[in-house]
């Protein structure tokens, strides 16, 4: 029997229909939860937060939701050892529960996805995401390749890791980056990178490695349709590159 | 050069400070009423008289549709209140006349369930639980 998991949906989420369907064609028994139905989360095997404006990023994008009832439920999975993965606003969320890097306490955040740089500008760009390391680094990274690229658009004002100093070392010294920025030929730098986000950080693991935050919505490039130039296939409905991530989150819950 | 601060605010239903006291009393925090201003401290060459009107004769800065602006005495946050900057903040430029720069923070000011402001262990409480991601923020307060 496939996992079940939760896809959740906080007030202001906009991208739980294309997070639930690439969820079920990668194998996933995947259910939208609303925010009122937050007291069926436990019997999920895994959660996904996806993209959106919870809250209207009121305060500060992911401050709020990450204070929802729901989240007692995720942060009490995922210190159970059950998979999260959060796109989008879902990552912002994930990095003010304090789940991702998770070097600190739970819900004192240690780092941010925060404005965009330079000049704060929303972004919506075609990217890639490299692999940064051991693919088994992240369990719901283990099935990808080493260096494998996925590709994912990125669509937020405020993507761009932050931390202090001494945090960024952690999170640079822990592991924890776990995409990278990259073209299609798997280059890697300032020019690949559309926000300026440290370490051109993509995607964060926590330390356990069972929960991931990811900034480009790999969803949205999950079939042809939604590659930019279909190169893949004629077949409009196959998956596309995207795709993988979730394979390699349903291998992992298999 | 003067410094000059100024408080920006809706004078229509703020409902992100309605949220952040909605989220702040979810997580104990017992406040009766929040207030959410833009501050801007200036560094002002102007004349102090016309100060107010060369603010809001800026449209990007002011809706009078929308917003009210008082004068502040200081440029350190008021009782019951706390400023919050982003850490890598630097001064703006902004186009209002006689001014060269603005350093641009966010006003939370809370009160108790009477009208006076928070108490200083409210104001931090608040800061610490929700208002200020120190990773990324640095929270002046009373």
């Amino acid at each position: 029997m496939s996992a079940k998991v939760a896809v959740l949906v906080f007030p202001g989420t906009n991208s739980e229909t294309e997070t639930w369907r690439i969820c079920r064609d990668a194998g996933m028994d995947a259910h939208v939860v609303h925010w009122s139905r937050a007291a069926t989360l436990p019997q999920y095997d895994a959660y996904v937060l996806p993209g959106g404006f919870a809250y209207e990023d009121r305060i500060r994008a992911g401050a709020v939701p990450a204070h929802d009832p729901m989240m007692d439920y995720v942060i009490e999975g995922a210190m159970r050892g059950k998979l999260v993965l959060g796109v989008c606003n879902g990552a912002q969320i994930l990095l003010e529960a304090g789940l991702v890097p998770g070097t600190g306490e739970l819900r004192k955040p240690t780092a941010a996805f925060t404005y965009n740089a330079p000049g704060a500008h929303f972004v919506c760009r075609h990217v890639y995401v490299k692999l940064a390391g051991d693919p088994s680094r992240c369990a719901i990274t283990a099935a990808l390749e080493w260096d494998e690229l996925i590709p994912a658009w990125a669509a937020h004002g405020q993507g761009r890791l932050a931390a202090t100093g001494d945090h960024l070392r952690e999170i640079e010294q822990g592991g924890h980056v776990t995409f990278l920025y990259a073209d299609e030929h798997g280059r890697v730098d300032a020019d690949t990178t559309p926000n300026a986000s440290a370490l051109f950080c993509a995607g964060i693991t926590n330390v356990q490695g069972n929960v991931l935050a990811v900034m480009p919505h790999a969803e949205r490039d999950a079939w042809n349709f939604n590659h930019p130039d279909k190169r893949e296939g004629s077949n409009i409905l196959a998956p596309s590159g995207g795709a993988r991530l979730f394979e390699s989150m349903a291998k992992a819950l298999a | 050069m003067t410094m000059r601060a100024a408080a920006i605010r809706l004078k229509i239903p703020d409902n992100e400070a309605y949220t952040a006291l909605a989220a702040l009393r979810r997580l104990g925090v017992q406040t009766g009423r929040i207030e959410r201003s833009q501050i801007w401290v200036f560094d002002d060459d102007g004349d102090e008289r016309d100060f107010a009107q060369r603010v809001m004769a800026n449209e990007s800065l002011f809706n009078p549709n929308k917003h009210e602006l008082e004068l502040l005495a200081g440029d350190r946050p008021r009782e019951g209140e706390a400023w919050i900057a982003e850490l890598d903040a630097r001064e703006e430029p902004v186009r209002v006349r006689g001014v060269r720069g603005g350093r641009r923070y966010v006003a939370w000011r809370l009160f108790e369930h009477g009208h006076e402001p928070a108490s200083p262990q409210t104001v931090r409480a608040a800061v610490e639980r929700l208002l200020c991601n120190p990773a990324i923020e640095r929270a002046m307060y009373s």
